[in-house]
């Protein structure tokens, strides 16, 4: 007699919940099918394969609400539901559907709530002796400046209740603290604010699999831009370029301790800040996440399929897997995020906490600038060996930008800027043209932008209210004329060496994916 | 004719990372391509640079590169493996521009590449606004008039003609990009302007506006043999002027007199054979809603948004069947998967409804323009299959994940009836809730037609819908009563059947009530209104169905398929599963 399962799927598509959760619930119904189990998919998303007829045993084409699925559920007396797989959608249905009597198949209800619920949380990586970042919960305006003031500016401001980082800011003083109080969000003892000490550095992730005994990690992943800038909005590369012996060793004890304190049974994604050498803990996801296809291709290492088959009992070392960081293949591998901002008008461009992308390309090579090429190309920027440079950089990031500019300049590329900005390079021995900002008269920089005089954008997001207003116009400009507006230098210095591997004139090969593993 | 035995390696193109306008009916299409074409012995060469897809999972296909999509790496991984064919119609827009340079370069030539499926020529004629309006005056299929600007001036000449509203579309694009209707000359040199720097070749047409008539589409098949066959039509819940991608759409047709129908469908046909399409066509027609007038807007000589739908509308892989048709098998020699019995030359016959509803981002961008026109937005769709128009309209919704489980939109009854008016007549995100939240404030369908110029029938059935919720209210007290002593036999129980079959959620009755949700499901088990499912089997049950894909429905009969070893399983849980439930 065969048992069945039931997988949740992720619905529709949506930034923040793309079609990586389709990969995942599908090839969660081809383990279980595999093992001897009558796969059931639930979904309700008419683009995917996880709703073709010939994917599960049985496709119910269904919504993903409690009432829907619980009917399935009682139809069809399944072994168990297993939600890690679609995204926060299936996630959300863990507890309810638990409550209401359902099986819930891989980290259990309270495991899931463990990772959720911020207070519970914190008190484990107290118990673990595992740094986060400082910061609390707050249940009204003036706790939040109490607590901002306690941990120093700047802070990531957040309701608790948001996923996917909506709402998220970066804050940088009292005043605008209190204006995102009052504009942004409504506190009160029902809707808490999240504060947290914005540590500027870098950001790592992994994904782990888990079955009760021993974690998995197939890999590291580092991202390019700093923190600060959403994780589905990042570059990323893998295997990390930047992190010490030492990070690494931190990063793989603190991961497996916490899978096994959190008792997770098959996938987890763990979100690091690494500052100083110490990487801290920023947020964890009791599922599979965005990054777990990616992952999978790149090492080799069939991470659904063995989540699954830890999540119905079969250990990782049954399945050929020993604890830890699993060896690293002989390739560099980068994604690249995708924005659709041509078909939004009206929506700002630049990089923050709250994610934007829609989608997500990959450039594999064997040298890390290379690999850099191919992501941004293949994600559809314009990627020009030479031209012009526009750089409008805020206060803040000016000494930090110079290096970058500079390799622009060696490059070959003209190099238009701000006056203020222009000085400061000037001085550097970095020739800039000096250009109006928009309030200036005719032709300032917008003008030079819209006749396509302009091959590359740098434009770095200002904490001044008037520079900002003037930012989000430039960048509007630069979307509606196509070429590529960098908001965060590290995007930029990527872009730079992507060009210089490129004008180096050594030509790209391919290679088919299996050729670069082992 | 058999499958060409001279291909024997094929390469098949994605359609790249996710954006608005190409989301993952590409990775649908590409990975029943690669299935279909390794079910006939080919080998399949794999090229796509989203790592996020299933198509380009290593065992997917029998080579996969994830590369740029571009000229200079596809003819890098063509040297490599040198493919004898390429399947260009399964990447979306993205993979047949690909395909195109391609062939246009003399690479495939080179490599001596065939071309598969759809011709490059037809692709050519299909694609180009000029050459598709020649063949269509040739063969009597009447096109909008129009204009193929390519310049600023021509702009400037066609505003002092004085014809209003306009439609601009730039050639070769996704999702409509760069589009949009212009009701002046201002709006005319904007739009015109953008689309102009967003089109491949600098090129965009300029079209009469058939604002009101009602958008319908036709998802055809042919192979070389010219078989030709409809899969199924679509209508527009919104009448043109808003992108498909962008509007509800409900499948199949039902606003249509049987002569509507099959002047379109055939207009339909007609055009497929004459483009000389081997594999899918999506064709989009325009239908006065005053006369049996109409129009061809567009036609896609690929798999498209609109085939993943009706493929999952049908339970007919539209995608599948493409990639058979391309290595040279004929409608009639390829087998429906789904009842193992008929072959995919046989229309698919529907005994329900589907709707689809676009999931658009405007949670994210809060500050986005949520004017819906002919440039795409949504990111995602849902769709949802019932026995009725409103049940399944109601799934679609609750299915959205907005916070939204009906027809109340979040802060529609704060709107002022001047915005709710204005609400009506601009298609935005929230125009559904609108024109409900306008039938709760007691506006008459012909008004609402008058603002928004949906057809009547389907604004009829959102004020059904309007008016079981005033009935619930009204009924709720006796609703409360039911739920202390539970009579299968009191009107009032037949009204909660009512509400179910038309698609309301437990938690909208508890809306409408003031009972907790909780309540009102223990409420209808006692009452005995549980669901049924039914199969989507492609045959309106004509054949007994082999591949189980289900809905449900609140009617009495059961077609879901339980095995008898199951069954026993089935009674041993049951008793458990009870006392569960608490």
């Amino acid at each position: 007699m065969t048992e069945r399962v039931i997988v949740i799927g992720s619905g529709p598509i949506r930034i923040g919940q793309g079609i990586e959760f389709d990969y995942c619930s599908v090839h969660c119904v081809w383990a279980l099918r595999e093992a001897g189990f009558e796969a059931i998919i639930i979904n309700n998303n008419p683009e995917t394969v996880s709703t073709d007829f010939d994917t599960s045993d049985r496709l119910y084409f269904e919504p993903l609400t409690m009432e829907d699925v619980l009917h399935i559920v009682e139809r069809e007396r399944p072994l168990g539901v297993i939600v890690q797989f679609g995204g926060q959608t299936a996630i959300n249905l863990a507890l309810p559907l638990y409550e209401a009597g359902v099986r819930i198949l891989g980290s259990s209800p309270d495991s899931i709530s463990l990772a959720e619920d911020r207070e519970r949380f914190d008190q484990v990586l107290l118990e673990l002796g595992i740094p986060k970042p400082p910061g609390r919960t707050v249940t009204s305006a003036r706790g939040a400046e109490e607590v901002a003031s306690e941990i120093g500016y700047p802070v990531l401001v957040r309701p608790s209740w948001v996923l996917g980082g909506r709402a998220m800011e970066i804050v940088y003083s009292r005043d605008e603290l209190r204006s995102y109080m009052t504009y942004a969000v409504d506190v009160s003892p029902v809707a808490p604010i999240l504060i947290d000490k914005y540590v500027l550095g870098r950001e790592v992730e992994v994904d782990v699999i888990a079955d009760g005994e021993i974690c998995v990690l197939p890999g590291i992943m580092e991202h390019i831009e700093r923190a600060g800038v959403h994780s589905g909005d990042s570059m990323a590369v893998f295997p990390p370029q930047n992190l010490s012996p030492s990070v690494i060793d931190q990063i793989v004890r603190t991961s497996t301790d916490l899978a096994k304190r959190m008792d997770v049974r098959g996938l987890m994604n763990i979100q690091y800040v690494v500052a100083d050498d110490v990487a801290q803990v920023l947020e964890v996801n009791p599922r599979a996440s965005r990054t777990v296809p990616y992952l999978s291709k790149i090492t080799g290492i069939p991470m659904i399929k063995l989540a699954t088959y830890a999540i119905l009992g079969k250990s990782l070392r049954d399945q050929g897997y020993e604890g830890g960081l699993q060896p690293t293949p002989p390739l560099i591998a980068v994604k690249s995020p995708v924005f659709s901002f041509t078909k939004l008008k009206g929506v700002d461009i630049g990089l923050g906490p709250e994610m934007k992308s829609t989608g997500e390309t990959m450039g594999i090579e064997t040298d890390y600038s290379r690999a850099l090429y191919k992501a941004m190309v293949a994600s559809g920027l314009d990627v020009q060996t030479g031209g012009a440079l526009l750089a409008t950089i805020a206060d803040h990031d000016k000494s930090e930008s110079a290096a970058i500019i500079r390799a622009f300049a060696d490059l070959g590329f003209t190099i238009y800027a701000t006056e203020g900005t222009a000085r400061f390079l000037n001085a550097r021995g970095i020739t800039a043209t000096p250009v109006g900002k928009i309030s200036e008269p005719s032709p300032n920089l917008l003008d030079l932008i819209r006749n396509g005089q302009v091959d590359v954008l740098i434009n770095t997001l200002s904490t001044d209210k008037q520079t900002e207003r003037e930012g989000v116009q430039i960048r509007r400009a630069s979307v509606e004329i196509g070429i590529p507006c960098l908001t965060s230098l590290d995007t930029a210095r990527a872009l730079s060496m992507a060009i210089a591997s490129r004008a180096s004139g050594h030509p790209f090969d391919v290679r088919a994916v299996s050729d670069y593993l082992p | 004719m058999p499958k060409n035995p001279d291909i024997k390696r094929v390469l098949v193109i994605g359609s790249g990372p996710i954006i608005i306008g190409q989301a993952a009916e590409f990775d649908y299409a590409g990975t029943q391509a690669c299935q279909s074409l390794r079910e006939e012995g080919v080998q399949v060469v794999l090229m796509n640079s989203n790592p996020a897809t299933i198509m380009t999972d290593l065992d997917m296909a029998d080579r996969v590169y994830i590369e740029p999509l571009t000229v200079e790496f596809a003819e890098r991984v063509i040297a490599r493996e040198r493919p004898d064919g390429l399947l260009p119609t399964l990447g979306g827009q993205t993979g047949l521009n690909l395909a195109t340079q391609l062939a246009e370069q003399g690479i495939l030539e080179r490599y001596g590449v065939r071309l598969l499926g759809t011709t490059l020529p037809s692709i050519r004629m299909a694609e180009d606004r000029e050459e598709f309006r020649a063949l269509m005056r040739r063969i009597g299929e009447p096109v909008p008039d129009s204009w193929i600007v390519e310049s600023e001036e021509a702009l400037r000449d066609i505003a002092n003609a004085g014809i209003w509203p306009l439609i601009v579309r730039p050639a070769y694009t996704l999702g409509g990009t760069g589009g949009g209707i212009a009701c002046d000359q201002d709006q005319l040199m904007e739009i015109g302007c953008g689309g102009l720097s967003a089109s491949m070749r600098h090129q965009v047409m300029i079209e009469r506006c058939l604002l009101g008539w009602k958008e319908i589409e036709y998802e055809v098949m042919r192979d070389a043999n010219d078989t030709c066959i409809t899969v199924c039509n679509m209508e527009n819940f919104d009448p043109m002027g808003v992108h498909t991608g962008d509007s509800i759409v409900v499948a199949p047709s039902q606003t249509l007199s049987d002569k509507e129908y099959q002047l379109l469908r055939s207009a339909s046909l007609n055009i497929i054979r004459s483009l000389q399409i081997e594999g899918g066509c999506n064709v989009q027609l325009a239908l006065d809603p005053h006369s049996f007038a109409y129009n061809v807007i567009e036609v896609n000589p690929r798999v498209s948004r609109s085939s993943a739908l009706a493929s999952k509308a049908t339970g007919y892989p539209i995608a599948r069947v493409a990639a058979k048709i391309a290595v040279g098998l004929r409608l009639d020699e390829i087998p429906n998967a789904v009842t193992g019995k008929t072959l995919a030359c046989f229309e698919p016959a529907l005994d329900y409804c589907v709707v689809k509803i676009p999931r658009w981002p405007f949670d994210k961008f809060v500050h986005a323009d949520r004017t819906i026109t002919t440039q795409m937005k949504a990111t995602g769709e849902v769709m949802a299959i019932d026995r009725s128009f409103e049940a399944a309209l109601m799934k679609a919704v609750r299915g959205l994940e907005i916070g939204v489980f009906g027809l109340a939109g979040k802060r529609t009854n704060e709107l002022s009836d001047v915005r709710i008016e204005a609400g009506i007549a601009t298609p935005t995100d929230e125009r559904l809730f609108i024109i409900a939240e306008a039938f709760r404030r007691g506006m008459m369908v012909e008004e609402v037609y008058a603002f928004s110029k949906i057809d009547p029938w389907f604004l009829r059935k959102v004020q059904r819908l309007v008016t079981m919720e005033t009935r619930l209210r009204i009924e709720a007290g006796a609703i409360a009563n039911l739920v202390d002593s539970p009579t299968e036999s009191d009107p009032t129980a037949a009204l909660i059947r009512e509400a179910k079959a038309l698609g309301f959620s437990d938690r909208q009755i508890a809306a409408n009530t003031g009972i907790a949700e909780k309540e009102v499901r223990k409420l209808r088990k006692a009452l005995g209104i549980v669901p049924v499912y039914k199969i989507v089997d492609t045959c309106a049950a004509e054949f007994e169905a082999k591949t189980p894909y289900y809905y449900s429905c609140y009617e009495t009969e059961d077609e879901s398929w339980v095995s008898p070893s199951e069954a026993e399983l089935a009674a041993t849980s049951a008793a458990k599963g009870e006392s569960d439930e608490r």
